[in-house]
């Protein structure tokens, strides 16, 4: 019995879902407007499309690198999407596939190069960020494209039961996606063994080249989605969408308990990561806080968050210095 | 996280042993070897470009615009030299930009609300700029985590703060001297912040050749162990970098000041984001190694002034402000693909002599 709540006390989750109950309950009963229906939809709304930049972090973080390019390949993804419709007049659905693919292709641009070359992630994706984003400048001109469909704008901005948005259907698909890749599947191991010590799974057999592209073919993918949930809510491809994802992206995992060298990460961690984040945000607004001061409240968060895993970390040598 | 790969490794430590022997082998090896180095390549490249810019645009070489590009070279060597100094430690410095925009608008604030004169002004952003990149030394020294997170956390923090203290409202009111100096010129082609730039360069290469500080910080880079076992103070060591890349920071900021006339907290976009590019171009075109404990400032200075002279260029031969990005992000990549093949080639070189 104690052996059981021990360890759900040490859990990834436990200390963030505590964090989230506690919060809700305090803001709530303060403001009781924040448990209202409409709050909740932008609640739902926010953890929706942050989960999915996070988790496209999240994926790279598990293997040991970073992508600084997250924001860059979302924004591009997002240009393309609506470009695609507006220019070219694509139906919805092929073109958010053409924008999925785009993603992907940025993301299996930067593996490949990481892979062949050898060359530091933060290098490799700093170049290419600034790549993608060019393009990006260089097919808008700066300039939003405005014609996105109805349905389209619809899917980012009705409801169902209630207060749940249309744009949670895609983030729990990826919420499950990725638990089954982590845990079920042959690659999503391979991810984790090279992210825990690389020469060791090596040595074991996997190609951590290859392991290292289909992250990021992942990662890239996962950040086109989001990219286009985000023309979907702001109903219109705007070319800025991206430019401020590099701090949230890394604050949900790190809050979420991952370890930053690699190899260790918490998909449900992760995703109370977002809430967190997410409800932080919406307590600055319904409390007349500046919201600029979202930036310092995300900076401390990554801070408190690094300081605790660490701390765990020293508690887990220690334990095992002792044996 | 920023872990060194295998591949990372191997040829500088080949690289450091061809080095080691450098006395011993002939002179023709020599003369190879800088004719490999970076600092030669770019130096013909800077060469080579100019010369074509200067063929094909007709206001390439005109006196205004080579102002002004040594003025914009002033500052993105600057911000190059900040990120080279903790890049020394093996570590990164995302928040370069962030320290940048605080300490130009406590300049503007010092300036503008206070009214304090202009030097002390100037020292008090400086000042601003050593406490921030102190934060940061102390925060990674004592948390032990790569400077990565850590600087990636305090970029947020610290321009959150200062937007919520000025709600983003710029400093207008600055010292007429102030904008005199930015649009000095001298002989009307060179601007005096060049000047500076080549004096802050001197004076950090004497760091690392001449003091008992430089000379730690590089040992420290290199291989923190042994450096501590031979009696360096490791955590000191890491937090100067850190205080030295803060107070070069905000040289650059109160340039750019210079250069604009006010102090602007949108000057390097969104967190000071803008900087990163022309801070990890600089160092890493110049041949400072990304896992510390080797260091260029010539190189940097180089890699900078290479970077200026291309953007002006393009932007002469209209590419297009818009594509910009995407030249210089493709620039950077084939600059490191470069370097790798270099240091491949000379690992081979190395082997086969000894």
């Amino acid at each position: 019995m104690s052996a059981a709540l021990s360890r759900v006390l040490q859990a990834d989750w436990f200390g963030p879902l505590a964090i989230v109950i506690v919060a809700t309950l305090v803001i709530g009963s303060i403001e009781p407007s924040f448990l209202s229906s409409f709050n909740i939809q932008i609640l739902l709304l926010a953890v929706a499309v942050n989960c999915v930049i996070a988790f496209s972090q999240m994926i790279i973080i598990a293997v040991g690198q970073m992508n600084l390019s997250v924001g860059a390949i979302g924004g591009l993804a997002a240009i393309s999407f609506a470009g695609m419709m507006q220019v070219w007049g694509l139906p919805g659905p092929l073109a958010a596939l053409a924008a999925l693919a785009i993603g992907a292709a940025a993301g299996l641009f930067n593996g490949a190069l990481i892979a062949a070359t050898g060359i530091s992630a933060f290098v490799v994706t700093l170049a290419s960020l600034s790549v993608f984003k060019g393009i990006n400048l260089g097919i808008t001109r700066a300039q939003p494209f405005y014609g996105v469909p109805e349905s389209v704008k619809a899917f980012g901005n009705t409801t169902f039961l209630g207060p749940i948005p249309w744009l949670v259907l895609p983030a729990i698909l990826v919420v499950v996606a990725i638990m089954h890749l982590l845990n079920r599947q042959v690659l999503g191991r391979h991810i984790l063994a090279v992210g825990g010590n690389q020469s060791a799974a090596e040595l074991s057999g996997i190609s951590v080249a290859r392991t290292v592209v289909w992250t990021h073919a992942i990662s890239g993918t996962l950040a086109a989605l989001a990219g286009i949930m985000f023309v979907a809510r702001l109903q219109l491809g705007q070319p800025s969408i991206g430019d401020d994802w590099l701090i949230p992206s890394f604050a949900a995992p790190v809050i979420g308990g991952a370890v930053l060298a690699g190899g260790h990460v918490s998909v449900s961690g992760t995703l109370l990561g977002v809430v967190i984040v997410a409800i932080i945000t919406q307590a600055l607004v319904i409390f007349r806080i500046d919201p600029f001061f979202v930036q310092v409240v995300l900076g401390f968060l990554i801070l408190w968050a690094v300081g605790i895993n660490r701390l765990r970390e020293i508690r887990v040598e220690r334990v095992l210095g002792r044996i | 996280m920023a872990s060194p790969t295998p591949t990372e490794l191997d040829p500088s430590s080949e690289l450091d042993a061809v080095a080691d022997r450098g006395p011993l082998l002939s002179r023709e090896s020599q003369t190879l070897r800088f004719l490999l180095s970076n600092e030669f390549g770019l130096i013909v490249l800077i060469a080579i470009f100019a010369g074509v810019f200067s063929l094909f645009t007709p206001g390439f070489t005109s006196p205004f615009n080579q102002f002004t590009l040594g003025r914009t070279m002033a500052i993105d060597i600057m911000i190059g030299f900040s990120m080279m100094v903790v890049i020394v430690t093996g570590g990164l410095n995302l928040s370069v930009g962030a320290i940048g925009v605080c300490a130009a608008i406590g300049f503007g604030w010092l300036v503008e609300t206070l009214g304090l004169p202009l030097p002390m002004a100037l020292l008090g952003a400086l000042a601003l700029g050593a406490t921030l990149g102190t934060v940061n030394g102390i925060l990674i020294v004592r948390s032990g985590l790569h400077s990565f997170i850590i600087t990636l956390a305090t970029m947020s923090i610290f321009f959150g703060v200062m937007v919520f203290l000025t709600h983003a409202e710029a400093f207008r009111i600055i010292p007429p001297e102030m904008s005199a100096f930015g649009k000095m010129r001298i002989l009307s082609y060179v601007s005096p912040l060049l000047l500076i730039s080549i004096a802050v360069g001197v004076l950090l290469t004497c760091l690392y050749r001449l003091t008992p500080l430089g000379r730690e910080m590089l040992a420290a880079g290199a291989k923190a162990a042994a450096a501590e076992l031979s009696g360096v103070r490791i955590g000191r060591t890491f937090v100067i970098c850190h205080s030295l890349s803060g107070v070069l920071a905000a040289i650059a900021a109160t340039m750019v000041v210079a250069r604009n006339g006010a102090a602007i907290p949108s000057m390097a976009g969104g967190l000071g984001q803008d900087w990163l590019l022309p801070a990890v171009l600089g160092p890493v075109l110049g041949g400072t190694l990304l896992t510390g404990g080797r260091v260029s400032v010539f190189g940097t200075f180089l890699g900078s002034a290479f970077v200026t002279t291309l953007t002006n260029g393009l932007l002469q031969f209209r590419v297009g402000e818009f594509w910009l990005q995407t030249w210089l992000g493709g620039l950077l990549l084939l600059a490191v693909l470069i370097d790798l093949a270099r240091r491949r080639y000379l690992a081979r070189g190395g082997r086969r002599m000894a």
